[in-house]
């Protein structure tokens, strides 16, 4: 039982893994920058 | 460029940082009586309702749904509509959400007072109030995330998801855990029994601290440090795989609270080895987080605001190192039911929650407001009362805790305990005298910067914000 446990844990953290590194790759270096820059220019006050 | 003018809406942001700040002062009071009452164990004059059992849910609860869930609305509502640059969505259902909490909270806290209680941690309040928990959050779900659908720039900002990823969990898990079968309007039992209630119980309570105490205000942290530093976050790929990392390890490390119970060793074992990963996606967290005020030492040297968000991070690294040591059996073994864990606890809920908090409101009032902050010497008073506060409480713990530990596992030459219940907390005393001296300081803190806030408030002018124009490649098409 520990085993199959372990075995699914492991696959579902290779999962997450993936998942992660997709997230992260997925958006090209202009758009990150950009996304990054969103709180930054995200008002405009009027006295 | 497409432009929208509409006003984001910022006065329930102010309403919510109001409630909050006057929870934390009720909610930190309690705890100040309570540790007083450790010193002291007849201030509770006999009376059940002043009694230990009694008071501390209502500190507990005080703290983590009043001020907490607060804080964490208002900076949510401030923040969502920023970075979608569209105001709230049903703004009407944002100001029932509001208010409705606050109702929760004062008589949830009542109830708590009067003895109704699961007897299940921070799960304290009973059926009737699990419901209208249910509802109030379904709400603030839906205005959360109407507002990000409703919004004008393409991508949604890091700090949306762990918001996003806090509304969901959360419901999630207060649902799941509070199943119970009524029996009348104040008493209600768990569907679940001995070792299986206890396991969800802490996969609750640990994912309450996680996706609460920690995703929640992540969302803080993400929106209010490169905001107030004024530079984007140090790397934004690193935020991306922080908080997936951070959604999947959090989740299944609730069982190191069980160590050495009846529950299935394996169990156990999961959970240390989660609670372990997670440091990598919190330290992730902090790295960035520093890295993002690296350049600017200057403006922290001068601001209250940065000075409290960027201390709230180290305390954020410290907690987050401390818990997965305290996850592994061989240290739990020492420090399980003594008051390191109060010590670890408050290292974040002080250190970490607080600070970051203090330090977004003391940001956000003067802007709402339109003026410069009231004193800024307070401010800064404030933060060198919280720090201390802070530093002495959790050295206290931390010593009374270890020695607890080992005073507990000491045993003579024929295997009897060296030293009896009594002996070893008759040895705490100091150490309790001190955290109420910690608690006094922290406090005292808390109610200047009240006041400095109240009076920043008092000559508040009108201030209109709008949502700029977006660059047209961003923007979502209409």
């Amino acid at each position: 039982m520990t085993w199959f446990i372990f075995a699914g844990d492991m696959l579902v953290m290779a999962f997450m893994v993936g998942l992660a590194i997709w997230a992260g790759n997925r958006s090209n270096d202009k758009e990150i920058r950009e996304t990054a820059m969103i709180p930054l220019q995200d008002e405009e006050e009027h006295g | 460029m497409n432009q929208s003018n509409k006003t984001y809406h910022d006065k329930i942001v102010i309403r919510l940082i109001q409630f909050s700040i006057l929870w934390a002062i009720a909610a930190m009071l309690t705890g100040v009586y309570l540790s007083a009452e450790l010193v002291w164990p007849t201030l509770d004059f006999g009376q059940f309702w002043l009694s230990f059992g009694r008071l501390r849910p209502l500190h507990t609860n005080g703290i983590i749904f009043g001020f907490g869930v607060s804080a964490l609305m208002a900076t949510a509502f401030y923040s969502v509509q920023r970075t979608s640059h569209t105001p709230l969505f049903l703004p009407g259902l944002a100001w029932f959400c509001c208010y409705a909490w606050q109702l929760l909270v004062l008589t949830g806290g009542l109830s708590l007072l009067a003895g109704f209680n699961t007897a299940k941690e921070y799960a304290e309040l009973e059926w009737p109030f699990d419901i209208a928990i249910t509802v109030i959050w379904v709400c603030f779900a839906i205005v959360f995330f109407g507002t990000v659908a409703n919004r004008k720039i393409k991508p949604i900002y890091i700090s949306n998801w762990f918001y996003g990823a806090l509304i969901i969990v959360i419901a999630m898990l207060h649902i799941v855990n509070n199943l119970a079968i009524p029996v009348s309007l104040g008493k209600s039992y768990s569907l679940y029994a001995g070792a299986k209630d206890a396991m969800v119980q802490w996969w609750y309570g640990h994912n309450a601290v996680g996706f609460l105490l920690t995703g929640g205000f992540l969302g803080m942290l993400y929106y209010f440090l490169p905001k107030h530093a004024e530079r984007p976050i140090w790397s934004y790929r690193l935020s991306i795989v922080a908080f997936w990392a951070f959604v999947y390890s959090y989740i299944w490390a609730g069982p190191h609270h069980l160590h050495y119970s009846s529950i299935p060793e394996w169990v156990q074992s999961l959970g240390m080895v989660m609670s372990v990963i997670l440091l990598a996606p919190s330290w992730a967290t902090m790295v960035n987080g520093i890295m993002t005020v690296s350049t600017a030492w200057e403006k922290l040297r001068k601001d209250p605001a940065l000075k409290f968000i960027v201390l709230s991070l180290a305390f954020y690294g410290l907690a987050t190192f401390e818990g997965p040591m305290m996850s592994l059996r061989s240290v739990n073994v020492v420090s399980h039911f003594t008051d390191w864990t109060i010590g670890h606890v408050h290292s974040g809920a002080l250190g970490w929650n607080a600070m970051i908090t203090y330090g977004t409101f003391y940001f956000m009032v003067p802007r709402l407001a339109g003026r410069e902050l009231y004193s800024s010497q307070l401010a800064h008073l404030h933060f060198w009362l919280a720090l201390a506060g802070t530093m002495l409480y959790i050295m206290a713990m931390w010593a009374a805790g270890v020695s607890q530990g080992l005073l507990w596992l000491s045993v003579d030459q024929i295997g009897e305990l060296s030293f009896s219940f009594k002996e070893v907390m008759a040895s705490m005393a100091p150490y309790y005298l001190l955290r109420l001296v910690a608690g006094v300081i922290f406090l005292f803190g808390t109610v200047l910067m009240a006041y400095n806030l109240f009076m920043t408030l008092k000559g508040q002018l009108p201030v209109r914000v709008t949502a700029p124009p977006v660059n047209p490649a961003f923007a979502v098409a209409s």
